[in-house]
């Protein structure tokens, strides 16, 4: 009988802790905007690092895209303006 | 100094060489004969040159005169990010420029304009020396085809002694430094250069009526439709009339002549930009 007692008591006990365990009392709730901003000073600073590195990588990726461009027009003619008669004149075509 | 006037694709062509005699005027002759050779490749009014053919069937295997239009084409597409398409041709049909200009001019546009699809399927392969279209895809080489042919004609001149080549504004010279005008807004600047090529795109020449007003050539391939921006015309240097042909155009498209400059000093492309406010800006290194 007092296994009997003792068994009940285990299986007692271990819903209540299952019942602890689940309501998860450590959790504290935010409202969303606090949640999205870390509190942390750290992770903020991590967050800003990220987003200056991003900025900077669509940076290089646009001057690496504008050289590409300028490398693959050939360089012009040197080419100058003066006061002589033309010897043809360039139009609409 | 030889000259040699004559007509054809569709404008005024002049030749200059700077030599007398029989071998200058054989010269001239080839130039000419190696133009016309081109023209009948490479219009789209004439039924059997080759572009022709090809817009008709979708796939031809054609000669290398085409093949390097093409391809040069496509790059050109490829390097404007699709501001310069040769796939436009449907679009400057529909917006009335289906017939040579003389007949357009004279008829105007009838309708209003339709914008059409542009930035279909090409594909040039070299290997088999082949071109394909996608279904429901022409292309219209106009400017860069002329340009092409000026750059050729160039090549048979300069083997004889300096020369300039003028297809109706598209400008190669070599061997010397050539004064070459270039139109602004109120008046005429010239520019020396000694090897290389000039072409202007705008909307002041090849236009027709329209039950709108107005109507142009230069389509933007964003719209299918006649471009609307802010600029006249746009002269650009570059080593070879394709070239200045492609990037007449591109900044020609850029929308507004701010852009334009912009793009020409990024790009180092010596540029002169009017607008339709009656403005000129040199861009490019051009001052």
């Amino acid at each position: 009988m007092a296994r009997l007692y003792a068994l009940a008591a285990s299986i007692l006990a271990l819903f209540l802790a299952w019942i602890g365990i689940d309501a998860a009392p450590w959790q504290t709730e935010q409202p969303p905007a606090a949640a999205a901003a870390p509190a942390d000073p750290a992770a903020a600073a991590l967050a800003a690092y990220e987003r200056r590195l991003r900025r900077d990588a669509r940076l290089v990726r646009r001057v690496l895209a504008q050289r590409e461009r300028q490398q693959s027009i050939p360089a012009p003619p040197a080419v100058r303006i003066v006061t002589a008669a033309p010897a043809a004149t360039t139009r609409s075509s | 100094m030889s000259r040699h006037a004559f007509r054809a694709m569709g404008t005024d062509v002049e030749l200059l060489l700077d030599a007398e005699g029989a071998e200058a005027q054989a010269a001239l002759r080839a130039a000419e004969a190696e133009l016309r050779r081109l023209e009948a490749l490479l219009s789209r009014f004439l039924p059997d040159s080759e572009l022709s053919r090809l817009n008709r069937l979708g796939e031809l295997a054609p000669g290398p005169d085409l093949l390097a239009v093409a391809e040069a084409a496509l790059a050109a597409r490829e390097l404007t990010a699709g501001r310069f398409d040769p796939t436009v041709h449907d679009a400057v049909v529909a917006a009335g420029y289906d017939r040579t200009f003389e007949l357009v001019a004279a008829r105007g546009a009838p309708t209003p304009a339709v914008a059409a699809r542009c930035g279909g399927g090409v594909e040039v392969d070299a290997a088999s020396g082949t071109i394909r279209l996608d279904p429901g895809v022409r292309l219209d080489l106009g400017g860069i085809a002329k340009g092409y042919a000026v750059d050729r004609a160039l090549r048979i001149l300069a083997q004889h002694a300096p020369a300039l080549v003028d297809a109706g504004g598209d400008i190669a010279l070599t061997g010397k430094p050539w004064p070459v005008g270039v139109e602004t807004a109120d008046g005429t600047i010239t520019l020396e250069l000694a090897e290389g090529a000039l072409a202007t795109s705008g909307r002041d020449r090849r236009r027709w009526r329209a039950p709108e007003g107005e109507r142009h050539h230069l389509i933007d391939p964003a719209t299918g439709l006649p471009s609307e921006g802010d600029l006249l015309r746009v002269t650009a240097v570059a080593g070879t009339a394709a070239e200045a042909e492609v990037l007449a155009k591109a900044l020609f498209l850029a929308g507004d002549a701010d852009r334009a400059a912009a793009e020409a000093d990024e790009l180092g492309v010596p540029a002169v930009l009017v607008t339709r406010a009656g403005h000129t800006a040199l861009a490019g290194g051009l001052a």
